[in-house]
């Protein structure tokens, strides 16, 4: 089986080398953007602070701000959605840790916040559970590689974000039908990863054991998974670091 | 536009502007409009467009943008005490809160001609097929301002020799 439906039905298949060459690239993409465009919406490769905020406003719905909760943010940037929930929830009491590949960008995002609810880390997945986790925009941009050991690497994410999350995690993807101008970075060796709610829906469910909610028609060509998990791993397994 | 970017910026912002909100684009601003009321009598035209990432690439003419846009509260426009910051303001709100919202195009007009904000259904380009709400700047070229300094310049010279 070498089809990507195949290997990532099968579980994450990636070698350790080759896991690691992924993140190195990610890491590397993304060290290039905020060198070149700072901590702004471009350096995070979406187009406006109002697009940004429009994806935060979907992955967001997953929380319950009834009461205060642990969030992680996965891909977290420069930490632009630090700013988000202080404008959206002031009231809020949040408990953030945002986790990214890209020293570059955390050390940008460790200057913009320096609070003790407001945490960051350098790394792959989150070093603590949380109730929640969300990702934006981590998936995107496939860095030049093929779409199977991209798809492994989603899998990779996705399980990751399973382990850390008590109740559930949200991310978003690209929609199949993108115009080629919506392409944050239009040079030959950067492409962008497309699927639909249904590749990755059964995943969810069957793999890593949750229910799944699909919010689609918010006025991009993109959609967004709630992942709610129905039993809490996060408690019961060892983390990795 | 005109004397206080330049022309070069003028383009590339309208290029912009019209990609932003067409046809393909649309659903997009409404959601966002319908979210964050991005045109709002609260928020003034430079912050809407910071926040819809509409700014010249180029960094140094960010500002004259943005003064460019402030200064719009000096035009006049087509509707009786609204001037024409505010004007594309309205044009812009109520455009994308329509029941059937249609894309919106920007375009420039002579203030030679005519010195207001200008808003108008049409067809902006002739090789559209839909209707565009239209919003039209008064522009007067770089060029023929640096032309009309250059005269009043060199009438206040020779007033002072004489």
């Amino acid at each position: 089986m070498t089809s990507g439906l195949g290997r990532v039905d099968m579980g994450a298949r990636l070698g350790d080398a080759e896991v690691q060459r992924v993140y190195s690239d990610v890491e590397a993409y993304y060290g290039a953007r905020v060198a070149k465009y700072g901590a702004t919406p471009r350096g995070v490769d979406w187009s406006c602070q109002a697009t940004q905020s429009l994806r935060f406003v979907q992955l967001l719905r997953i929380c319950d701000f009834a009461a205060p909760f642990a969030l992680n943010d996965i891909g977290c940037g420069y930490g632009a959605l630090c700013a988000f929930l202080d404008l959206r929830y002031p009231d809020s009491r949040v408990d953030y840790l945002g986790v990214d590949l890209s020293r570059a960008m955390i050390s940008r995002a460790r200057r913009r916040f320096r609070r003790t609810d407001r945490r960051f880390a350098v790394g792959r997945a989150s070093p603590r559970p949380a109730d929640y986790s969300v990702a934006s925009g981590v998936m995107n941009v496939n860095v030049g590689y093929s779409r199977a050991v991209w798809e492994d690497f989603i899998a990779a994410v996705l399980q990751d974000m399973r382990r850390t999350s008590r109740r559930g995690f949200s991310v978003n993807f690209m929609s199949d039908v993108v115009a080629a101008s919506e392409a944050p970075d239009n040079s030959p060796e950067t492409r962008l990863y497309r699927t639909s709610p249904e590749r990755w829906i059964p995943y969810c469910e069957n793999a890593l054991g949750c229910s799944v909610e699909t919010l689609e028609n918010y006025g991009m060509r993109e959609f967004t998974l709630l992942v709610r998990c129905r039993q809490n791993l996060a408690k019961d397994l060892p983390l990795r670091h | 536009m005109g004397a206080m970017i330049k022309d070069s910026t003028t383009l590339e912002i309208l290029v912009q502007l019209n990609k932003r909100f067409d046809t393909e684009s649309l659903p997009e601003m409404i959601e966002l409009q319908k979210e964050f009321s991005v045109f709002s009598n609260k928020r003034s035209l430079r912050q809407a467009f910071a926040l819809l990432g509409i700014v010249p690439t180029d960094w140094s003419e960010r500002r004259r943008w943005y003064k460019f846009l402030d200064h719009l509260k000096t035009y006049p426009s087509d509707l009786p005490k609204v001037n024409g910051h505010d004007r594309v303001i309205k044009a812009f709100r109520d455009g994308l809160a329509a029941a059937a919202p249609i894309p919106i195009s920007i375009k420039c007009h002579s203030a030679a001609e005519d010195p207001r904000v200008t808003v108008a259904k049409g067809r902006p380009v002739v090789f559209t097929i839909e209707t565009h709400l239209i919003v039209s700047i008064p522009t007067t070229p770089g060029r023929e301002v640096r032309k009309q300094v250059a005269e009043i310049v060199r009438k206040r010279r020779a007033a002072k020799k004489k």
